[in-house]
């Protein structure tokens, strides 16, 4: 047998890059570079060049497992998926649909997560929701609320004709490294680069103007930004009058934040400020890129709106090099949102409490009644599991037990369930709780479209049969589908696609067919639309066509330092691993470069604290207490600590408050106390 | 058998790697490095001729020589300590390179520094112009 | 033709350590080094032109073909002279000798395809060529470099 090179889509973050994997005799053996992929031009980050590592991990699941006491027993299919649909048939029954939940993976293609948003929606129950809740849900609210629409709104490649680049709240170097090749052929160009991060991270290290600000008061510093641009008279006047409203709202509420005063709040000198909103307005094409360091607060979507209102007062959208980027962290995470796996939404971003949106999906899926109004989002979810509201879960692909924060919590909850299935590839945390496992396929296992970050929608093909009798995440939902009496028939992932074409609109002309090397970027609305790259151009799908400028004033984070913890911990990323780490911990050429968990804390701080580097310490929380590595460094400010997220200790920290609309969880700032352990 | 000229040795281990029998075996303790050769019968002299220094002749059998020994200590990195190679070795090295060499653009003697801190050495000083750019941006 | 770093660009991602070591059956030949909190540098074989290693081997296993610092395994005792000689650390012994190929037998070297920051490159000139062409944009946008 000869070698085959299957082209697939990088499982790890939302740049989509590219790359093959050579298969010999059924056998993958190696990753070959695609140099002419549209984003990645054949580069691959250490995640994507160890990628291959976890397909044949010796604990990957193989076998539908039930509880049996502490332990699980294998058993058959039939039984595993006769044991699910009579649980959730009876939850229905007996409960109500509103007692059943599904919580959807960023890491499915969009037609499983479209399958599963249906399957939720078609058993009567609105409670689906993915792990974007704990990533971009204030990007979707705040800018489906300010421009019509969540996403990035130019291409990655687009950037490099940026001639000024702002990055705040994202450590794009370590976490979506491809990113930086744009960033560096920009300045090439002569772009400015402005960074504004707690920590003085490897993406601080291309910045022309670097703002160490003080976790949580991003709203601050943008305001204290556009206080700037607009005092200065910066602001693209025809712009403002053409394409926007609420401008004098703003002018007049970011009066309050001169930069003596926001360099107050922020730590980051005034002129910094200045310059930084002088480079950004000035510049002829300026993007801002943004993260989890905008979203993870319980000032999240505040948070989006000030990054949005910044854009558009200076009109730095709808064109090449401009526009609003919000970076996504995992390879669907677009997708699953766009595929209504979002407790708020349908399909397509319809809104779930819109009478009009039932009526269509009643008509599309040929059925007479679907559940009106938003369900419970994924930490809602996990509330009502401890107060017994929800009987039934159904996690797929999701390790809200490490991801989710005060995860102690979690875990007693979800054991509070009358019933839990989890799909997975590996025996997750959560896993663990679960009465029934079913092993799922990886990516390269099976075939489907992913959705990148910057809305590219690519086809991956299958390369590998999945071990044992491990299934695709596609057959295991349908084959549950079916075993509820619903009419699930689909053979395959382009059979789904082709429903996804004719229910979501921007997705219309994204067939199978079409998708070839590059993929499309949606929206793309029919099979003759070239796909749509640049958002805006035309103006905003808002009333009038035009964007909402919204005032936002600054609203401290939620915890702050006291004479109990005086220190904040913030949370992050690092290179060589992968959100709950569940694949990256399991890589044995990532986890030799980064074994253990890890605190940064300043020398000076460390001094005071008699802590020495590599010192084993305790961090504690009002919620729980964590041990790690002491790493001293002086890229963190005095007073602020950081810890990567990727081992199960970090989340025990973190608090649960969650910002009141997107309902995401302020990962980035708790207070915290350490000592050294003896 | 094979007779060692033990003030040629350079303490490499070429010998014991390339010998197919395992007739020569050595032990390392953190400061000291040992070979020992067995007397061996075999009519083989892949070792002699892979000697780099020509410490070794093939002789016949003859069980009254005792078994040779030859013992090194390790020499130790004059940046960070750890033993990182045998002092003949070293001098072979120097010897083998041209005297302008030896020393590097800021008179370092760097073969008396062990491979790991020759790498951070280069690391630092190709970055210095860096550093100090990056450290001059941030307060 | 050797690699070349363009410092400025290095993120200190170590894609190029993790390719190294995958398409080497797991010893790698470049190591990404952290100075500070304040940047990276991957230190890897310059392919010298008078190579200490080419000198200090001799058995031939080390050799130059061209440009390239070549090593042919069948001829390594693992004496570990070759160690020794590099001024830079950049060959290894495991009992025996191991250090870059230029990916002898790929189109390009792992290390240069797979780089995130395009901060690795097989071209010489390139880095002074994207030095002075900042330059000359910065004057015109107003930039600081």
């Amino acid at each position: 047998m000869t070698k085959v090179l299957v082209p697939s889509v990088c499982p790890y973050c939302g740049a989509g890059c590219g790359f093959f994997i050579a298969v010999e005799k059924e056998c993958a053996t190696g990753i070959e570079y695609m140099p002419d992929h549209p984003v990645s031009e054949g580069a691959l980050c250490s995640k994507g060049n160890a990628a291959l590592e976890i397909i044949y991990h010796p604990e990957r699941l193989t076998s539908p497992l039930k509880r049996k006491g502490e332990g699980f027993s294998r058993i058959s299919w039939e039984e595993a998926i006769d044991l699910v649909a009579r649980a959730f048939g009876e939850a229905v029954k007996k409960h109500g649909p509103g007692s059943i939940a599904l919580l959807s993976s960023s890491k499915c293609s969009n037609e499983e997560n479209y399958l599963i948003e249906k399957l939720a929606r078609l058993l009567g129950s609105p409670n689906v929701d993915n792990c974007a809740r704990l990533c971009h849900a204030p990007s979707v609210v705040g800018l489906n609320r300010t421009l019509g629409a969540a996403g990035m709104t130019n291409p990655i490649p687009d950037i490099a004709n940026s001639k000024c680049i702002f990055i705040i709240g994202s450590n794009l170097a370590e976490n979506h490294p491809v990113l930086s090749r744009w960033i560096h052929r920009a300045k090439d160009a002569g772009a400015v680069v402005i960074v504004a991060d707690p920590r003085m991270t490897h993406t601080s290290w291309m910045a022309d103007v670097f703002l160490q600000l003080k976790p949580g008061t991003d709203v601050a510093l943008l305001n204290g930004m556009a206080h700037v641009i607009i005092k200065e008279g910066l602001v693209d006047r025809d712009y403002i009058a053409q394409r926007t409203r609420g401008f004098e709202a703003l002018a007049e509420s970011v009066k309050d934040y001169p930069p003596e005063k926001v360099a107050e709040i922020t730590g980051v000198p005034a002129g910094d400020i200045v310059r930084a909103a002088r480079a950004y307005a000035i510049s002829p094409a300026s993007s801002i890129l943004y993260s989890m360091g905008i979203t993870q607060h319980s000032t999240g979507t505040d948070n989006v709106q000030a990054v949005s209102n910044l854009a558009l007062i200076c009109g730095h959208l709808g064109k090449p090099g401009t526009g609003v980027m919000p970076l996504r962290g995992q390879n669907n995470v677009q997708g699953a949102c766009d595929m209504g796996a979002l407790a708020e939404f349908y399909p397509g971003y319809k809104k779930a409490d819109d009478p009009e949106t039932i009526k269509y999906f009643s008509s599309a899926w040929g059925v007479e009644s679907l559940p009106l109004g938003p369900g419970l989002t994924a930490i809602q979810m996990i509330d009502a599991a401890a107060t017994g509201e929800i009987k039934a879960m159904y996690i797929v692909g999701e390790d809200p037990a490490n991801s989710d924060p005060c995860s102690q919590n979690v875990h007693s909850a979800l054991n509070n369930l009358d019933f839990l299935v989890v799909q997975d590839i590996f025996m997750t945390a959560t896993a663990q709780l679960a009465d029934v496992v079913l092993p799922a396929a990886v990516w390269a296992e099976k075939e489907g479209s992913f959705t990148n970050t910057e809305r590219r929608v690519q086809w991956s093909c299958k390369a590998l049969d999945p071990p044992g009798a491990a299934l695709s995440d596609l057959e295991i939902v349908c084959l549950i589908g079916k075993s509820l009496g619903l009419d699930f028939d689909y053979p395959d992932a382009a059979m789904v696609l082709a429903e996804i074409n004719r229910t979501v609109p921007q997705y219309g002309g994204i067939t199978w067919e079409r998708l070839g090397k590059a993929g499309l970027i949606w929206p793309c609305p029919s099979n003759d639309h070239p796909g749509t790259p640049i958002l805006h151009s035309s103006g905003f799908r808002l009333a009038e066509g035009r964007a909402s400028i919204v005032p936002v004033p600054y609203r401290p984070a939620a915890e702050d330092v006291s004479w109990d913890y005086p220190l904040i911990l913030t949370t992050g990323r690092v290179a060589v691993h992968h959100n709950a780490g569940s694949m990256t911990r399991r890589s044995p050429s990532l986890m030799e470069r980064e074994p253990d968990l890890y605190v940064e804390i300043n020398t000076a701080d460390a001094v005071r604290l008699k802590v020495a580097d590599g010192d084993e310490v305790t961090i504690t929380t009002p919620r729980g207490e964590t041990e790690a590595h002491a790493r001293l460094t002086d890229s963190v400010k005095r007073g602020v600590v950081f810890m990567p997220f990727h081992f199960p200790g970090t989340n025990i920290l973190t608090t649960e408050v969650t910002d009141p609309e997107a309902r995401i969880p302020e990962f980035k700032v708790s207070a915290c106390k350490i000592s050294r352990r003896d | 058998m094979i007779k060692v000229d033990v003030g040629l040795c350079l303490g490499c281990l070429s010998c014991s790697n390339v010998c197919p029998s395992q007739n020569i075996t050595r032990t390392e303790t953190g400061e000291m490095r040992s070979i020992h050769w067995k007397r061996c019968k075999e009519e083989c002299d892949l070792c002699v001729e892979f000697c780099p220094a020509k410490a070794l002749t093939l002789v016949p059998f003859d069980e009254t020589v005792p078994e040779p020994d030859v013992s090194f200590e390790l020499v130790a990195c004059k940046i960070c300590g750890s033993r990182y190679a045998t002092e003949p070795m070293l001098k072979r090295i120097e010897s083998a390179l041209p005297a302008n060499m030896q020393k590097d653009s800021e008179g370092l003697e760097w073969i008396r520094v062990c491979p790991a801190c020759r790498r951070n050495i280069e690391a630092e000083r190709a970055t210095k112009q860096m550093v100090l750019g990056r450290s001059r941006k941030s307060p | 033709m050797p690699v070349y770093i363009d410092i400025s660009r290095c993120i200190g991602c170590r894609s190029c350590e993790v390719a190294c070591q995958r398409v080497h059956g797991g010893s790698g030949h470049i190591n990404v080094h952290f100075v500070g909190d304040s940047a990276s540098i991957p230190i890897f074989c310059h392919h010298c032109e008078e190579a200490n290693c080419t000198v200090a081997c001799f058995t031939g296993a080390l050799h130059k073909e061209g440009e390239r610092t070549a090593f042919d395994v069948d001829k390594c005792t693992g004496c570990g002279l070759c160690k020794l000689a590099c001024p830079f650390g950049v060959v290894w012994t495991n009992k025996i000798a191991h250090k870059c190929d230029l990916c002898e037998g790929r189109d390009a070297p792992a290390c240069v395809t797979t780089c995130p920051a395009n901060a690795l490159s097989t071209d010489f000139e390139l880095a002074s060529r994207r030095a002075r062409s900042r330059a000359a944009r910065a004057a015109a946008y107003g930039g600081r470099r």
